[in-house]
């Protein structure tokens, strides 16, 4: 018995220790991004990603970091490299977790920063890409604020393009809002962005 | 529970067995500078950091033993160390610079290319299909490219003071036979293929790998797409025909469908076209293509099918005829190409593929029959080893069958056959090496056989390239490139000899953001060129391999996308200083499709309210040599230069209709490309002429184009 009772306390002991060593790896990393550290952040998402290798979301971390890093970035070589590592870990997150909504909306975005950067190169490429991928993430996760605001989003610009209306998009992303409300997903770390954004793109809805 | 303490103590102790360790170390590049924020940690662990300003990096572990120290930064091949913790003190770490292919040196002597993501894209696929004149053509938005000369009357690529017979077109890898559609004299042709099934276009200009041969001058490499994004419907309704085409998509298996008709009567109806010619039966055709990809984990299977009919009949003002001439033309082709490429583990690539044709052409010229009938076939298997980023070479073999028959009827019942077998053999090795960023260098040698005249060849390339900043480099080439005579002159005579060029190139290259400006020099020596001594190949001729022939020139181009916004322009120039003794020449000449100067200037200009893009094309050519029989000297006239302006008018109706009008020449230049003489004198002893000009000056095209797909994005904006 009291064996037992060693063991077990010996065991969760390391079971314990081994998740403190995530959320503490995962707290320092989200604590750097914070601190405006990217590739500090980055590297340290790369380090966690690399020793828990059945885990997608410190893959995403290091595809999102990177991604948001690039929205903004004049440097070609240094906006490649970043895009670049983003696709590189997000399609390993995708081998991890296939059919995931979260993951699809974030390879979106890598795209939708090679056509921030340049349109005229990317645009016609990429925009038939990442119209199929909202459209299969949407199919996945329906009730998911962020893909249902992310598509909008998207359709907004398109239609912006072309000089149409974007208003008829507005009740999406009301409807994202809601939806970010009672959104939540037991998983620790499950990403969590969006809904600042939606509430500032649905203010200037109609403008 | 007493015992309570000692549990505590094991607990607390198992956890002190965690001795740290520390490990530390520097980072730094080749040249020892420091490298910041590199990625330091052990292999499977949590342990690590990232370098400081100084490449400094130091960290604590609890793992003992053996293990891997993981050094990554960007740019940079990744770093591993093996051995126990302990050692793992003040380690002085240098990275080795990773082969960046996107912004390291390249191998561009004499390419273009038009693709996606290629850093060396001078045009993207949206350009070559919007280019004013072009017309969906994507061989006539490659004549807006230095090298090339604008051959009005023909359609097809003149590169560099050669034939149009010196380029050859491949798909995936494989040879096409007849890339152009079947035409008359002096009415210029299309490509065969339309440009959306392809993802990338690669148009070489000279120097080529040695992984093509049979081509003297030039090779126009086209890969098809491998997965296509969407499902979709086009339509298209055109005042020259219309078309429908379908793409499907299950799971990792896709199949495009296309399929259009092309009539020119009703147009000709209208704006009938009058310089020398009469139309009994404008062209008109029915084409369809096929494409099936098929993707697996680690291979990828492509077949295209193209189907192709048609016909014509016209009647040419000839100087030697009291009455036009009537010229009657039906063409069937068939072109299939299957492809499969596999990759292996340990960085091994295969690629297969075979492609056949079937061409049959029915001639009618006044009374006299021609038919004729070419079955041809390409095999082809090459395997690819990368060593390293550094390193990788490639190793293949090709077999290409050519039967070609042809037989003549005169109306007095008089029948002639002609014809040839030929089976060609190549095999051919090259290697890429990366010396650093900044120098590479390709080495190959490819080696062919022909039965028909059982002869054999050996071509080295050889191709270097310098990077001399951030922005420019200079390259360098040099090739030997061999190519069996034409069908015109092979189905007379086999005794012949393949015709011989070599290349000499130099290249500079400078790539700012949005802005690229080439400029390469030239000199290409012909060797071996065939001659005969009647008016035409004939069956009587002789033929011999006695010509010769040299060309050289300077190529610029400059294109600018950045400057005005909404603007994209380029501009090319190319001088092109060439003499041959060939065909039934009586001594070395500056032949009629190579005028010295070509100067073109493409604009292309996004109105952002208008939702319209605008584009204006601006071709010159010097004036065309010509040779006059009332001089004493051979090719001594010149016609007067080309000129043509063309514009165009994308309208997007919405995201998936857009109208487009097009005039070609909307100048109504009156370009002359050449003149006929009369075969024998007149009374007073004079050879009277005609001028060859285009059956029409100006060209008018309006196209409704319609996309179906389920994201309602899509649209036809590429295929125009």
């Amino acid at each position: 018995m009291k064996k037992l009772i060693i063991l077990t306390l010996f065991l969760t002991s390391i079971a314990s220790n081994a998740q403190d060593k995530y959320t503490k790896g995962m707290e320092k990393a989200f604590q750097l991004w914070s601190e405006q550290k990217n590739l500090d952040a980055s590297n340290l998402f790369e380090r966690i990603a690399m020793a828990e290798q059945n885990n997608w979301l410190p893959y995403y971390y290091v595809a999102l970091v990177n991604t948001t890093a690039s929205f903004g970035e004049k440097d070609v070589e240094k906006l490649t490299q970043q895009l670049e590592k983003a696709k590189e870990f997000i399609d390993i997150a995708k081998r991890i977790s296939p059919d995931n909504g979260e993951i699809l909306v974030m390879e979106a975005m890598i795209n939708t920063a090679w056509i921030a950067f340049d349109g005229a190169t990317y645009g016609m490429t990429l925009s038939g890409k990442n119209a199929q991928l909202y459209q299969k993430a949407l199919e996945l996760a329906p009730a998911n604020p962020r893909v249902v605001f992310s598509k909008a989003e998207w359709d907004m610009g398109s239609a912006r393009f072309f000089g149409q209306d974007t208003t008829p998009y507005c009740k999406d992303v009301e409807k994202a809002l809601q939806l970010f409300a009672n959104f939540s997903n037991d998983t620790p770390y499950y990403p969590s962005w969006g809904k600042n954004r939606a509430k500032a793109v649905l203010e200037q809805c109609g403008e | 529970m007493k015992n309570q303490p000692i549990y505590l103590i094991i607990l607390f102790s198992f956890h002190c067995l965690f001795a740290q360790t520390t490990v530390s170390g520097t980072v730094t590049d080749g040249s020892k500078r420091a490298i910041v924020g590199a990625n330091v940690y052990l292999e499977g662990t949590y342990d690590g950091t990232s370098t400081d300003e100084r490449g400094n990096f130091s960290f604590e572990t609890g793992e003992t033993g053996t293990q891997t120290l993981v050094i990554s930064m960007l740019s940079f091949e990744p770093h591993y160390e093996v051995g126990d913790v302990s050692y793992f003190t003040d380690l002085q770490i240098q990275l080795v610079e990773a082969i960046n292919s996107l912004t390291g040196v390249t191998l561009t002597a004499g390419t273009f290319e038009a693709g996606d993501n290629s850093k060396v894209s001078v045009l993207k696929p949206l350009d070559i299909v919007t280019t004013a004149g072009a017309a969906g053509d994507f061989v006539a938005a490659l004549q807006t490219l230095p090298g090339t000369t604008t051959i009005n009357e023909d359609g097809r690529l003149f590169v560099r003071g050669g034939d149009a017979g010196e380029t050859q077109v491949f798909i995936d890898g494989l040879r096409v036979f007849q890339p152009f559609n079947a035409t008359a004299n002096n009415i210029p042709t299309r490509g065969r293929f339309s440009p959306f099934l392809f993802k990338g276009i690669t148009f070489s200009t000279g120097g080529y790998s040695a992984e093509y041969g049979q081509a003297l001058s030039s090779v126009l490499l086209l890969n098809t797409t491998d997965v296509p994004d969407q499902e979709k419907t086009d339509i298209s309704a055109m005042s020259v025909g219309a078309g429908i085409g379908h793409t499907k998509i299950w799971g990792d298996q896709s199949l495009s469908l296309n399929t259009q008709y092309i009539n020119l009567a009703p147009y000709e109806t209208l704006i009938p076209s009058t310089q020398g010619v009469q139309w009994n039966s404008p062209y008109e055709s029915i084409a369809g293509e096929a494409v099936f990809r098929s993707k697996g984990e680690k291979g990828m299977f492509k077949c295209y099918t193209g189907f192709n009919l048609a016909h014509l009949d016209i009647a040419q003002e000839d100087i030697n005829f009291e009455d036009f001439v009537r010229f009657q033309l039906t063409n069937k082709n068939l072109y299939f190409n299957a492809s499969y490429r596999y990759f292996f583990d340990k960085e091994w690539t295969l690629n297969t593929g075979a492609s056949l044709s079937w061409d049959a052409n029915k001639v009618g010229i006044i009374e006299d029959a021609i038919d004729t009938e070419e079955i041809a076939s390409h095999l082809k298997a090459k395997i690819k080893k990368t060593f390293s980023s550094r390193l990788n070479l490639t190793v293949g073999t090709e077999y290409f069958v050519t039967d070609y028959s042809e037989t003549f009827t005169s109306t007095d019942g008089f029948a002639f056959d002609t014809g040839y077998n030929d089976r060609l053999w190549a095999t051919f090795v090259e290697s890429d090496i990366f010396f650093s960023n900044d120098f590479a260098m390709k080495l190959g040698v490819r080696s062919e056989y022909s039965t028909v005249f059982e002869d054999f060849t050996l071509s080295p390339r050889v191709s270097l390239a310098y990077k001399t900043g951030k922005k420019g480099q200079f390259s360098l080439a040099y090739g030997d490139f061999y190519q069996n005579p034409l069908t015109a002159i092979l189905r007379y005579d086999q005794s012949l000899r393949s015709e011989k060029a070599s290349h000499y190139i130099l290249n500079y290259q400078f790539l700012g953001e949005g802005k690229t400006f080439r400029a390469e020099a030239y000199y290409k020596d012909y060797d071996d060129l065939i001659k005969f001594d009647t008016e035409m190949p004939q069956f009587n001729s002789t033929f011999s391999n006695s010509g010769s022939g040299y060309a050289g020139g300077i190529d610029v181009f400059w294109r600018d996308n950045k400057s005005i916004q909404n603007l994209d322009y380029w501009v090319s120039y190319s001088y092109l200083g060439t003499e041959r003794d060939f065909k039934n020449f009586r001594e070395a000449a500056t032949p009629n499709f190579a005028p010295e100067h070509s100067f073109s200037v493409v604009t292309k200009y996004w109105l952002n309210k208008l939702r319209s893009q605008v584009g204006l094309s601006y071709l010159f050519g010097s004036g065309r040599p010509y040779n006059d029989p009332n001089s004493p000297e051979f090719f001594a006239e010149k016609t007067k230069p080309f000129n043509n302006l063309s514009v165009n008018w994308a309208y997007l109706i919405d995201q998936q209709k857009i109208l487009y009008f097009s005039v070609n020449n909307v100048l109504g230049f009156d370009n002359i490309n050449n003149y006929r003489y009369a075969n024998t004198p007149n009374a007073s002893g004079i050879f009277e002429r005609h001028a060859l000009r285009p059956a029409a000056d100006s060209f008018f095209f309006v196209g409704f184009f319609w996309t179906i797909s389920a994201d309602k994005k899509s649209n036809q904006l590429n295929n125009l």
